[in-house]
């Protein structure tokens, strides 16, 4: 066999010699590939801060939900089209028979609303408004300081007391300091006990005004949509999730007066099955991705058909001196193979270059924690080398055939 | 002779068929060349010589009749086994050199051990070995374009040397050279020749091919005449 070097130094020269032409095949591959790295980097990413979110849940943390379902979900609004219909909301006594059993650690209700709220003569609108159970810090992650959340007393008690996230409290009070201020949620007066630090998350959900309150104050002053109440359930430290899950269920399903036969009219969703049909939809996306950039790939290929048929031609001599001194049709064809590889390998880096580039780019300067995996780079380069030698074979398999004393009379 | 020739043709026939018409290059050549002889094919062009210069070269395969290289009949081979043959027992010299211009005269004659797989140790002490030989010594690592034309053709015979091959084969070697430059290159091949080399060689100039020992002409794809002249 032809050393590999050899072929490479030979590709690098013809490559110098044809500068435009190889620039132009070089420059397919390379966005093939960029685009290939820096959405495999973003999809990693994403995955990393979910998982992130998940474990600062806690990992055996789980949800109750009136309605789940995987993927992407579109209405017309009919009944059939609207399965959530069949269940009846979540209610704040079912929590609260759940809470009894043995095999629950804690449970918090969580329901969401937005109105606007208010601080002197300054006012926000549309502010999201979270009513939570007291234990909510626990099951949800995140840091209150300065302050504290509201207690189990104040809870019960529907006092108007609010967490607000640290963006709100920089937007309403600036530099003053939070604690024991009077704020105005939808028109009620409140009174901030507390900074909320979120979790840090991908989304950018700490970058918006968020204040948290007692469910039950929730409930009484701010306007919401009824019906939406979920559960954070974290099993008890000797439990199993299984058991949890199980008991719940039974719970749940007494309470509605189930029989055996019928479906659950609730959903219970663990991580490990959210983070499945996330992962669903990123699967999606990264195929569909994959499938644009092999456009890209294909491209190049076309423009590795072209360079080649010409390098061959241009070189129709040299291959028959390579014959009449020894060369077997193995040898030309693996040369011109080993230049057709060595043309988009080199694209292939370039694209690897700017895609790591870019998403270093995104890592600093968006919270997404852009990453590129070990496997992208390994299948960038493999995929850049397929590309050369799948088009590549047809110009070498030419250059093999050539009858030798054809290709030395050749001009 | 009791010794068996180097080479051997007998009824050596080749044929190229355009469209309707057979066009004969060869039509029974009978031919023994022994080893250490120093051979000039001569012939008017369109005589065949390019195509029996092929043909011995193994770069061409006969369409009838036997061509026995060192013992083994080579008029039946593969295509792949024939790139071995002219590996192993053919040093090609051609009329215009055929240097890779972008390689060096070291690597120019590498390649032939390349094919032959050959570490790159060994390679490198052969090929400067053989520049030596052709006396460029000092060239090795210049490429073809910083050549004169008598070293190119040097460089080309040192690589027709390097595989230590049975045949030196020469299709007009000084056709693009000067006159003091071809006696040169005359010179070389005398002298490779006193070594012990076989050379065979195409020419259509007489004062070429008197360098020679034996002068066969072609005519019409057959051999016109045989002569050998005394040792002078």
């Amino acid at each position: 066999m032809t050393s590999l070097f050899e072929g490479v130094g030979i590709a690098l020269s013809s490559l110098r010699a044809n500068k435009a032409r190889a620039a132009l095949t070089i420059l397919g591959v390379a966005i093939g590939v960029m685009v290939v790295m820096v959405i495999g980097s973003m999809i990693t990413g994403i995955n990393r801060g979910v998982e992130d979110i998940f474990n600062q849940l806690g990992p055996r943390t789980f949800f109750v939900f009136r309605y789940f379902q995987a993927g992407i979900q579109v209405s017309d609004g009919s009944d059939e089209m609207s399965p959530w219909r069949r269940n009846p909301p979540l209610t704040v006594a079912e929590a609260e028979r759940i809470r009894q059993l043995e095999s629950i650690g804690f449970i918090v209700v969580d329901e969401g609303s937005s109105a606007d709220v208010e601080y002197g003569n300054r006012q926000l609108e549309s502010v999201p408004v979270r009513g939570r159970g007291p234990q909510w810090v626990q099951v949800g992650g995140g840091d209150i300081a300065p302050g504290r959340s509201f207690t189990s007393v104040e809870s019960a008690a529907s006092a108007r007391v609010a967490v607000v996230n640290e963006k709100l409290a920089s937007e309403l009070f600036a530099l003053l300091d939070p604690i024991g201020k009077r704020i105005k949620i939808a028109g009620v007066p409140y009174q901030v006990v507390g900074v909320f630090i979120p979790p840090p998350d991908i989304f950018g959900e700490g970058n918006r005004p968020e204040v948290v309150i007692p469910h039950n104050t929730f409930e009484k002053h701010v306007p919401y949509w009824r019906g939406w109440m979920d559960f954070l359930v974290s099993p008890s430290p000797d439990a199993s999730v299984q058991d949890a899950i199980d008991d719940v269920t039974g719970s749940l399903r007494a309470a509605r007066g189930l029989r055996p036969a019928e479906e659950n009219t609730f959903s219970i969703v663990t991580q490990d099955k959210l983070l499945d049909s996330w992962n669903q939809v990123t699967g999606m996306f990264f195929l569909v991705m994959i499938a644009l950039s092999s456009v890209g790939l294909m491209v190049g290929g076309v423009g590795v058909v072209a360079i080649m048929m010409i390098s061959v031609t241009e070189r129709t001599r040299e291959i028959g001196v390579r014959k009449a001194l020894g060369a077997r049709r193995r040898e030309i064809l693996w040369q011109f193979l080993v230049e057709a590889a060595t043309l988009t390998v080199i694209g292939g880096a370039i694209g690897m270059l700017v895609g790591g580039l870019i998403s270093l780019g995104v890592a600093t300067f968006t919270p997404l924690p852009a990453k590129v995996p070990l496997i992208s780079v390994v299948a960038a380069l493999g995929m850049s080398a397929l590309t050369g030698i799948a088009f590549g074979l047809y110009p070498a398999a030419r250059a093999a055939r050539l009858d030798p004393v054809e290709a030395l009379r050749h001009e | 002779m009791a010794e068996q020739p180097l080479i051997s043709l007998r009824g050596l026939t080749r044929e190229y068929r355009m469209d309707a018409e057979t066009v004969y290059a060869l039509r029974g050549i009978e031919l023994a060349i022994g080893t250490n002889e120093y051979v000039a094919i001569m012939g008017p062009s369109g005589s065949g010589k390019s195509t029996l210069m092929n043909v011995i070269g193994c770069l061409d395969t006969p369409t009838r009749g036997e061509y026995w290289l060192n013992g083994t009949e080579v008029s039946r081979m593969s295509d792949d086994e024939l790139a071995r043959v002219r590996n192993r027992e053919i040093g090609f010299v051609f009329q215009t050199f055929n240097l890779l211009p972008r390689a060096t005269a070291l690597h120019n004659v590498e390649l032939p051990l390349i094919y032959a797989g050959t570490s790159a140790r060994e390679r490198r002490r052969a090929a400067s070995r053989a520049l030596e030989r052709v006396g460029l010594a000092d060239r090795m690592h210049h490429r073809p374009n910083e050549l004169s034309g008598g070293q190119r053709q040097r460089v080309a015979i040192a690589r027709a040397l390097v595989n230590d091959p049975s045949i030196l084969l020469a299709d007009e070697p000084t056709g693009n050279l000067d006159s003091v430059t071809s006696q040169e290159i005359m010179a070389v091949f005398g002298e490779l020749h006193t070594q012990g080399q076989t050379v065979l060689m195409v020419t259509h100039e007489a004062d070429i091919a008197a360098h020679a020992h034996r002068v066969v002409t072609l005519l019409d794809g057959v051999v016109h005449s045989d002569s050998v002249r005394e040792a002078a």
